[in-house]
């Protein structure tokens, strides 16, 4: 030990050790020249005696170094100074590795970093190590997802042996107003356990008291998330105290939470958090009374020791004795849990994201593997190149090993580069994608940091990357027949092909690589090419959206309904607008209204069996004309369906077949609210249309009028004559003529809303990424193949020469060097193929409307690389057939 | 033939070292070098070179210290001298080389009785 630390002393005083070694050396060898002299030799044979003696000074150092510092350390530090030098002699060589070995960590650390957001990074709270999602799922509706409030605290109260607390939230778009201007925004309505649970402690004021609005209609009170509250109030913190209103509620501002927690949903900050008791006020009071009520997202804390699977047992005890108690609402749901990063961001996501995540991890593993074989190829077009200089090296004495070493750090190094080249990149893609907005006009928080997680991945994937690139130049060194390298100077007709193989090999591999790379890029393209010509069942074509909430502005139902009246009156005489009509929600969008049962007044369906929920939408009179829904039977919502006439109701036709099978569904009655009534009459049967998901198969829907369902968010639809977007500040306009303090949100036209994450967002991401992932593999694949017949083109000029000088003709020789390419990707082609066909069973899952093996695919890329790389390969052919025979013959 | 050297065994050479600062007291590298030599009477191949990687060895066990001073010559030199932890390892050192060119003694004795 203490040998080591003075051994590690000694290699940083090395300078110094060495001025002292030196001055030791001489004063020995004047010492015993001295001494020769006294025997009677002549000063210069006493020199060379003495020296002789001594037996060389520059050994007697070596040894000396070796004995007292660390020589591996040494040896390393040599090597990077080597390294550094040729790299630094060879830039060209250099950046173009450094580039492509930083594009293929980039693409892995931009993945990670994602995984790491959805899937790795503990959510900044206490214990989040033992942080769990209890979701339910029904019979019909297979996803997990929200338990009801009254469920919740029946699962709180019989778990405790197992978690030591349960909380949860309701996610809810709000409305806070404050000084006349109100702002949309996302409140999570929270237990008073919600904080001191997460150990959450205020930057600002204080947070919600133990039992502070649990009952409903209780506890007035915000507190603000740390965003909001800059953003809104300057981080002023003299909010504290002040009353803001909450939909409509006047409430106190009690604290701001850390800046560093952003509430429990992944993927956005929360604005605020309300107590739940604020719910009471809402459209969601029913959260307190109805089991069917799924609004809560529930997180629990496990004991420590206390397995998943334990737990899951003991809520499932609860589960069966809520069935029991309340079949009407719990029989046949079944009660999940998950680990919290597992069901991040929704616990519906968790039994598919891991496949999603595999499919990306590999496909930028692939990237890199790629792009190291592509930098192993340069290395070993350089290594052939050094062969003399490593020749030379070998033969005055360095070993094989250090040789080796010295490869391998040249590759570490380039990797290293390529690693700080590739962490900027990902970064930059994370930063990139921290600016999308999936959700309208609320923003998506991926808070992608560099943490140590993704450090490490980098480093560990640079790491891989260095010993990748460098393992095959390294072995082809260690089998470099000396002799035959210093004789032949490295070049020679007689082998050549033979010692080429590997090389040929690995570009062969490159191509496959990339093939497999193209091919789910082209599916997956072509994925969302069918996505977006899927029958919607309603044109989103021409159609401008402007949504609003006078209730944010404190609007009463009668002041509210007038001036949307008027607004609609107004709009529909804009020219250039066709039809207009208000809708609760739009299609595909990300909020909707939904029913959690459905009653039929004859009872067809059995309370027993009671029939799942729908999702509905209140809409306006000119809805379906002006969104093209087709009517099949009845008729549309009209003027005259108004709070004082008969409730109505028009359904899709998946619900008119699951509850009146067989029988016209017109005139039936039934109702979404209870068992008891009050009943709608079905006065019409509308087109199934895509509404809640793009891939879902048509599930129950019905629309009411508004004026029989009130709620005071609409969005106004106007189908115009022109780009839609182009009357958006005429329509603007005519609201601030109504309402200059109202303000107007999503104002956009259908195709661009069509965009969000329920609708075309996670196909352009996943195409887009396969896209950008397949156009890299694609690049890569050319500058591989381009390389290894360029350059073996080089080396052929001098046979080349000679078949000139023996009659080939120009073409001839350009077919030479194509036809090289053509082997080399005929290979690369089929071998890709015959991998894709075998790997790709695992994207058959995220496509839509395409097969895994869709032949167009297959064909249509394999050309797309084939072309592109022999076209890069007219280079160095064209280059080759111009080689002038006698140039190349003296040139020796 | 009569003049021919004796090449050192692995690990000899630091044993000879602190033998000789242990019989003679601090000397610098080239004095340590000689007396061993002359002691062996000139029948170690020695490369002088060699005694200062063992030298720095001895010294980072803590076995021998160093000092900078004056040479016959008034030359400024390094001058070793052994440490107490030294003579213990020299002590110990001793021993296992007794008993080893003991054994070797006998074993060689022993075959020269069996070929008979």
């Amino acid at each position: 030990m203490r040998t080591l630390l003075e051994r590690i002393a000694a290699f940083f005083r090395r300078r110094e050790l060495d001025r002292e070694l030196d001055q030791e050396l001489a004063v020995h060898l004047d010492l015993a020249t001295e001494d020769n002299i006294r025997r009677g030799l002549s000063r210069e044979e006493a020199r060379r005696e003495a020296l002789i003696r001594f037996g060389g000074v520059e050994a007697a150092r070596e040894h000396h170094r070796d004995a007292r510092g660390l020589p591996w350390l040494d040896s390393v530090l040599q090597d990077i100074r080597y390294a550094l030098r040729t790299l630094r002699r060879d830039a060209g060589f250099t950046v173009v590795a450094v580039l492509i070995l930083a594009l293929g960590i980039g693409a892995n650390t931009a993945v990670f970093s994602l995984s790491n957001v959805f899937m790795f990074r503990p959510l900044p709270v206490k214990d989040a190590d033992r942080l769990t999602v209890v979701a339910v799922q029904g019979k019909a509706d297979s996803d997990p997802g929200e338990v009801s409030y009254l469920d919740y605290l029946d699962y709180q109260s019989h778990s405790s042996a197992v978690f030591t607390g349960m909380t949860g939230y309701v996610l809810n778009i709000v409305g806070i107003g404050y000084r006349g201007h109100a702002d949309r925004l996302l409140v999570s309505y929270v237990p008073s356990n919600f904080f001191s649970m997460l150990g959450i402690r205020p930057a600002l004021g204080r947070l919600i008291n133990p039992g502070e609005g649990d009952a409903p209609k209780t506890g007035p009170v915000v507190v603000l998330g740390h965003s909001y509250w800059e953003r809104r109030f300057g981080g002023d913190p003299g909010v504290i105290g002040r009353t803001v209103s909450l939909d409509g509620a006047a409430v106190t501002v009690i604290g701001v939470v850390p800046k560093e927690f952003l509430g429990l949903y992944n993927l956005i900050e929360m604005d605020g958090y309300a107590p739940v008791g604020m719910l009471g006020f809402g459209s969601s009071s029913g959260i307190f009374t109805s089991r069917e009520s799924h609004e809560m997202r529930v997180l629990a804390t496990l004991r420590p020791g206390v397995s998943i699977a334990q737990a899951q047992a003991a809520l499932n005890v609860v589960g069966q004795r809520l069935a029991q108690e309340y079949p009407h609402a719990d029989q046949g749901q079944r009660v999940r849990l998950f680990s919290e990063p597992a069901a991040r961001p929704e616990p519906a996501a968790a039994d598919s994201k891991p496949l999603v995540v595999t499919v990306f991890l590999l496909m930028v593993g692939l990237v890199l593997v790629v792009a190291c074989l592509n930098v192993a190829n340069l290395l070993l077009a350089r290594a052939a190149a050094r062969e003399k200089e490593i020749s030379i090296r070998a033969a005055i004495g360095a070993g094989r090993r250090r040789l080796l070493r010295q490869l391998l750090t040249e590759s570490m190094l380039l990797a290293l580069a390529g690693g700080v080249g590739g962490a900027i990149i990902g970064n930059s893609i994370g930063y990139v994608m921290n600016g999308l907005r999936p959700l309208g006009d609320l923003p998506l928080r991926l808070a992608f940091t560099f943490d140590w997680r993704v450090f490490s991945y980098v480093a560990g994937v640079a790491l891989l990357a260095g010993i990748l690139a460098g393992l095959a130049p390294a072995w082809r060194i260690s089998r470099t027949d000396l002799n035959l390298a210093l004789r032949e100077g490295g070049r020679g007709l007689i082998g050549e092909s033979r010692r080429h193989w590997l090389r040929n090999g690995l570009v062969i591999v490159q191509v496959a690589g990339s093939l497999i790379l193209l091919v789910a890029a082209g599916l997956f393209t072509r994925s969302l090419s069918r996505a977006e010509s899927i029958d919607l069942g309603f044109d989103p074509r021409n159609v401008l959206n402007v949504s609003l909430d006078p209730g944010l502005q404190g609007y009463t139902q009668p002041r509210a309904e007038a001036l949307c009246r008027e607004l609609l009156r107004r709009t529909q005489t804009l020219p250039g607008v066709r039809s207009a009509s208000f809708a609760y929600s739009i299609p595909l969008g990300y909020y909707s209204n939904g029913a959690p049962a459905i009653y039929t007044e004859a009872q067809t369906v059995s309370p027993a069996t009671q029939v799942p929920g729908a999702s509905l939408n209140a809409v306006g009179p000119d809805y379906f004309t002006t969104l093209r829904m087709r009517i099949l039977e009845g008729r549309a919502f009209t003027d005259s369906d108004t709070a004082a006439s008969e409730p109505v109701a028009i359904v899709n036709q998946t619900m008119a077949e699951r509850l009146w099978p067989h029988r016209d569904a017109i005139g039936q009655r039934f109702s979404y609210k209870a068992a008891a009534g009050p009943f709608a009459t079905v006065v019409g049967v509308a087109h199934d249309a895509k509404t809640t998901g793009l891939l879902e198969a048509p599930g129950m829907f019905f629309y009411v009028p508004q004026t029989q369902h009130y709620q005071s968010t609409r969005v106004l639809q106007v189908r115009t004559s022109v780009p839609p977007e182009s009357l958006a500040p005429a329509v603007e306009g005519l609201l601030r003529e109504l309402d200059p303090n109202l303000p107007v949100y999503e104002v956009m036209s259908m195709d661009k809303a069509l965009q969000g994450a329920n609708g075309f967002f996670l196909f352009k991401v996943g195409a887009s990424f396969a896209g950008a992932l397949g156009g890299l593999g694609l690049l890569l694949a050319v500058v591989g193949v381009y390389g290894v017949v360029s350059y073996s083109a080089s080396r052929r000029r001098h046979e080349i020469g000679i078949r000139m000088a023996l009659g080939a003709q120009r073409g001839g020789i350009f077919g030479l060097v194509i036809g090289q390419a053509v082997v080399l990707l005929g290979f690369g082609i089929a071998l890709g193929v015959a991998a894709a066909l075998g790997v790709n069973q695992l994207l058959a899952s995220l496509l839509v409307g395409v097969s895994s093996y869709d032949p167009v695919t297959f064909v249509g890329v394999s050309g797309i690389l084939a072309a592109s790389a022999l076209i890069a390969c007219f280079i160095p052919a064209h280059r080759a057939a111009r080689v002038d025979p006698m140039t190349a013959l003296r040139d020796e | 033939m009569a003049n021919q050297k004796l090449d050192l065994l692995q690990g000899t050479l630091d044993v000879m070292v602190l033998q000789t600062l242990h019989a003679i007291g601090p000397l610098h590298g080239y004095g340590i070098a000689r007396r061993i030599e002359q002691v062996s009477g000139d029948r170690v191949l020695l490369n002088q070179g060699t005694i200062y990687a063992s030298l720095v060895r001895l010294q980072q066990r803590g076995w021998i210290a160093a000092e900078w001073g004056a040479s016959d010559n008034n030359r400024k030199a390094k001058f070793y001298s052994i440490t107490r932890q030294g003579r213990k390892q020299l002590a110990a050192d001793a021993a296992h080389w007794q008993r080893i060119s003991d054994v070797m003694g006998r074993v060689l004795a022993m075959t020269g009785e069996e070929r008979q």
